[in-house]
């Protein structure tokens, strides 16, 4: 099997080494240990080798040294309460960010935050694409060389906050939160089907995606907290702000006819979209031991951003699709101890989020035969449903720092809609049955073991059907509405043996068993996870501590369908086994080598398979689809890291 | 000499030490400190009345509770402070009163605490109770003995949890099976503190599943990805429902954060009609299907398309 390491082995060494008081501390020892202190840290590093997926979110991708340093100044007048702080982080670095609060403590308070965080495709696209980043693309039409072109998007936040104690127990909170994302990213547009036959492969065009988005969070809430009862109120807006509509493409491959990649100008970008959302929560200590919370919330969201010019455009349908969502929220739970040893909860909470976009015929072409012979409908689908979630849970303790925990989890969904492509349900019901046997308090050995068995059922799958009535496949239980048994088991161990060493041990382990259409045995088959986890903490003495770890994670999933039509009565089952698998260790030493400074060394690997070729190999289908090894692009992932920093306060 | 007394005055020592260094004795200073109403003991070090500990306790000491001063509970001008180590550790007459042995405080938090958890996290919940923290008590943190100061360090300058780089090793103690997800290499920039556990979790409890910060798993994701809420004129369906359904926010080997590689992800729902259920191979007709963005290669447009003009077919998301 042919491997590539994605990623090669590279270490960044970020020495964290100056550390200078950034204001002078007089001599008064008690005051150093007892009062905030500030720090400013340089740093520099160096990068080994060229790594895209090691500064996907840094910037730190190619290789060379590194400069970086954080600060954090610190002040508190104690007789006033008032605190300034200016907190800065990687401030060498792309992923930069910056605090500044200023508070008085009990009163009022305000804070600024700039926060910026890169994000880097990991491989370059080679391209003779041109207007990359802008809404107006240039595709050559026929195979051209290309450059290396890295695609990136950044995000660029700035936060703002303000809060105010007021008279009677109530606090005032403001946020206001701005974030412009800019860049492009991977994107594209073709078809399957092209001249000279339905079967033909397919043309693609890679036409990255502008990015120019605006995102801003702003809300109030008013705070009441008195000894038994708590009050939050508000409300929270969110507004989505996109420079482009929609793409638009010249140029471009036109073999194809009327499927001809080229036909696909513009394309419709993400819409400018909004939510308002007002809220009240509660929770009333009726005695020490009994509690009630309420939650209720009312939230709309609305799109309503304008249609571009298209070449198929039905009369009567607007300008804008008038979307409209509503949804409501009530949560409710109870908590009470009504013996010493006996704990309860009750839980209850039910979202009604509704669809109240108005339905037109949109799509004028849509009742035309498609290459299959099907015809759609050419209406949007606006889809809304109420969700029902109640939990119920006992707790006893029993003797030895033992306790028993049993409960019972129930969600209803019931949903609005009829299936086309895909199946469709109205409603799925899941019931779970969880118990547990905990030990705390206990000096050497303490742990959990618990059981939980779900079971997933609902109403008879809806006939998917076409336009014209015809029944369309009706094989598949899809994976989120099939109905599916799941068994898990966890166990976790902490043991300490002598007392400067602790050990952590955690076993998981789940089992999933779908259920199919009727008369299918087709879609998801079985499915089961494990996780394994073991920790160790050895400590030499109260400044130096040695760690390690390991932990892998499997999961597995058998699914199945048909090879595709045409021509269709050779239809043929085929299976699949899926896997993901991750083996992660790390090490680590942590101590105080001087009375200021904190050491922490920490080493760690991942490795993780993207199986694919494994995944490939393990399909049973017909020969005709089998496939040769000479391509197989086996991925691995193998990241290693080494870590240093020294810490301290002057 | 008995083994607790020569420990009362090994902690005693870097006090005496310290107090002599800086030229005064407890006596020296306790002549400026102003007597509390209630007369019963002096101002101290970091709370408003903590000699009876501050006079064992240091920095140097077994349980060094100093750096509890840097932090806003040792801001002792805000009133709604502790006055004392008491207000969080109970009277502790035995703790201090003890000459051949020395009890533990009545309320202790640490690994070797004998006082129930509940019993110490009420102590916490006596002044934070309310906003973030109301949906505490029908949390699953709280129904599974995890104590407040599982994850909060009282005493330290800086409390852990709260810092955005070192957050995630807080919740790894526990979550393991999150700890090697973060890593792989689809992932949110966790390791970088820029998501962190707390942009998405409330540890505190929620109204919520999975103690998200927002209502639902769906509201939670578009805090930084509102370009998927919509409304559409094409829906997605799983997409309205659940991001969940087809991403693992916490991190895959498949790119995208995508549960299972396309087009296998695709096919856990659609219909073995033409294309849709194709075996996912490396060459031939095919491989459209499997390699670079498989079924996304043409179906762009997947979580949803503002587009009235859709070829044919609603749901194709194409343009």
């Amino acid at each position: 099997m042919q491997q590539q390491n994605i990623l090669h082995l590279s270490t960044i060494a970020a020495v964290l080494t100056i550390t200078t008081p950034f204001t002078a501390l007089g001599d008064d020892m008690i005051k150093q240990m007892t009062k905030p202190q500030s720090t400013i840290q340089f740093g520099a590093g160096y990068l080994s080798d060229d790594n895209a997926r090691f500064g996907q979110f840094s910037g730190l991708r190619d290789e060379g040294a590194y400069g970086i340093f954080n600060v954090d100044i610190l002040r508190r007048n104690d007789d006033s309460g008032t605190w300034f702080k200016i907190i800065g982080r990687n401030l060498g670095l792309q992923n930069r960010e910056i605090r500044l609060e200023h508070s008085k403590q009990g009163n009022w308070g305000y804070s600024v935050e700039f926060n910026q965080t890169p994000r880097y495709e990991p491989f370059p696209a080679i391209t003779a694409v041109e207007g990359i980043g802008s809404a107006q693309l240039e595709v050559p039409t026929i195979p051209t060389t290309g450059n290396p072109t890295q695609l990136k998007t950044e995000r660029e936040s700035i936060n703002v906050g303000i809060n105010k104690l007021l008279p009677g127990n109530f606090e005032l909170n403001l946020h206001f939160r701005n974030e412009e994302k800019d860049g492009a990213r991977i994107f594209g547009r073709g078809n399957r089907l092209g001249a000279p036959s339905p079967t033909a492969v397919g043309g693609f065009e890679f036409t990255p995606e502008p990015i120019n988005f605006t995102t801003r969070q702003f809300g109030a809430t008013l705070d009441y907290t008195g000894k038994d009862l708590q009050v939050t109120g508000g409300y929270h807006g969110s507004i989505f702000l996109n420079k482009n509509s929609a793409l638009h493409i010249t140029g471009g491959s036109d073999v194809g006819g009327i499927y001809a990649p080229n036909n696909f100008s513009p394309i419709a970008l993400p819409s400018d979209n909004q939510a308002h959302q007002a809220f009240l929560s509660g929770g009333y200590s009726f005695t020490p031991t009994t509690r009630g919370i309420l939650k209720a919330s009312y939230t709309r969201a609305t799109q309503s951003d304008s249609f571009f010019p298209t070449q198929f455009a039905t009369p009567g349908i607007g300008s804008n699709l008038g979307g409209q969502v509503d949804t409501a929220l009530v949560q409710s739970s109870l908590s009470a101890r009504p013996l010493p040893k006996l704990s309860l909860l009750a839980n209850a909470r039910f979202e009604d989020r509704n669809d109240n976009t108005p339905v037109f015929f949109y799509n004028p072409i849509a009742l035309e035969p498609d290459l299959n012979g099907n015809r759609w409908s050419g209406l949007n689908q606006p889809r809304s449903f109420r969700t029902w979630n109640s939990k119920f849970e006992g707790s006893y303790a029993l003797p030895m720092n033992f306790r028993f925990i049993s409960g019972i989890d129930y969600e209803h969904w019931d949903r609005t809609g009829s299936p086309a492509t895909t199946g469709h349900r109205s409603t799925t019901d899941e019931i779970s049955y969880r118990a547990e046997l905990r030990r705390t308090l206990a000096e050497t050995v303490t742990g959990t073991i618990s059981y939980i068995h779900s079971d997933r059922f609902g109403s008879h799958f809806l006939t998917n059907r076409t336009a014209t009535g015809d029944p369309f496949f009706n094989f598949i239980a899809p994976i989120n509405l099939a109905d599916r048994k799941r068994d898990k088991v966890r166990l976790s161990v902490n043991w300490e043996p002598i007392d400067p060493l602790s050990v952590q041990v955690m076993i998981d382990e789940s089992w999933d068993n779908y259920g199919h259409r009727a008369g299918s045995d087709l879609g998801t088959q079985k499915g089961s996870a494990r996780n394994y986890s073991i920790d160790a903490v050895y400590s030499f003495s109260e400044l130096w501590q040695a760690t390690g770890w390991f932990s892998r994670n499997e999961t597995f999933l058998d699914q199945a369908s048909l090879t595709p039509s045409p021509p269709r009565h050779l239809q043929e089952r085929w299976t699949v086994g899926l896997d993901n698998i991750s083996t992660a260790f790390g090490a680590g030493l942590n101590g105080r080598p001087t009375e200021k400074s904190i050491l922490a060394l920490i080493l760690s690997t991942v490795i993780s398979l993207i199986n694919l070729i494994n995944q490939l190999f393990r399909m049973h289908k017909p020969i005709r689809y089998q496939i040769s090894i000479s391509s197989s692009p086996d991925l691995d992932y193998l990241l290693n890291m080494l870590f240093k920093k020294t810490m301290g306060s002057g | 000499m008995s083994r607790q007394i020569k420990k009362g005055l090994l902690h005693r020592l870097p006090m005496l030490v310290l107090t002599l260094a800086l030229g005064m004795s407890p006596n020296s200073e306790a002549k400026n400190a102003s007597e509390d109403t209630d007369g019963q003991s002096e101002r101290g070090i970091v709370l408003r009345k903590d000699r009876e500990c501050t006079d064992c306790h240091d920095e140097t000491s077994e349980y060094p509770i100093l750096a509890i001063g840097k932090t806003k509970h040792g801001t002792t001008i805000d009133s709604r402070t502790p006055s004392s180590c008491k207000s969080c550790h109970g009277e502790s007459n035995d703790h201090l009163e003890g000459e051949t042995t020395m009890p533990m405080p009545s309320i202790t938090f640490g690994k070797n605490s004998k006082n129930p958890i509940d019993e110490r996290n009420q102590i916490c919940l006596n002044c934070h109770q309310g906003g973030k923290r109301m949906h505490w008590l029908s949390s699953t943190h709280a129904n599974r003995d995890t104590a407040c100061t599982a994850c909060h360090q009282i005493h330290a300058a800086q409390d852990k949890v709260r810092d955005r780089v070192a957050q995630a090793e807080v919740c790894f103690v526990c979550h393991k099976e999150q700890r090697a997800q973060i890593n792989r290499p689809s992932r949110h920039p966790i390791r970088e503190g820029k998501v962190v556990c707390s942009d998405c979790h409330n540890p505190h409890g929620s109204a919520g599943p999975s103690k998200m910060v927002r209502d639902s798993v769906n509201e939670t994701c578009f805090s930084c990805h509102m370009e998927k809420r919509g409304p559409f004129i094409y829906n997605h369906p799983p997409v309205q429902e659940n991001c969940a359904i087809c991403h693992n926010p916490h991190g895959t080997t498949a790119p995208n954060l995508l549960k299972v590689r396309s087009p296998f992800l695709c096919e856990q729902c659609h219909e073995p009609n033409s294309h849709q259920s194709s075996p996912a191979t490396l060459t031939g007709y095919y491989r459209r299907n499997t390699l670079a963005r498989g079924c996304m290669n043409c179906h762009t447009q997947i979580h949803g398309s503002n587009n009235p003009e859709n070829i044919r077919n609603e749901e194709v998301f194409q343009r």
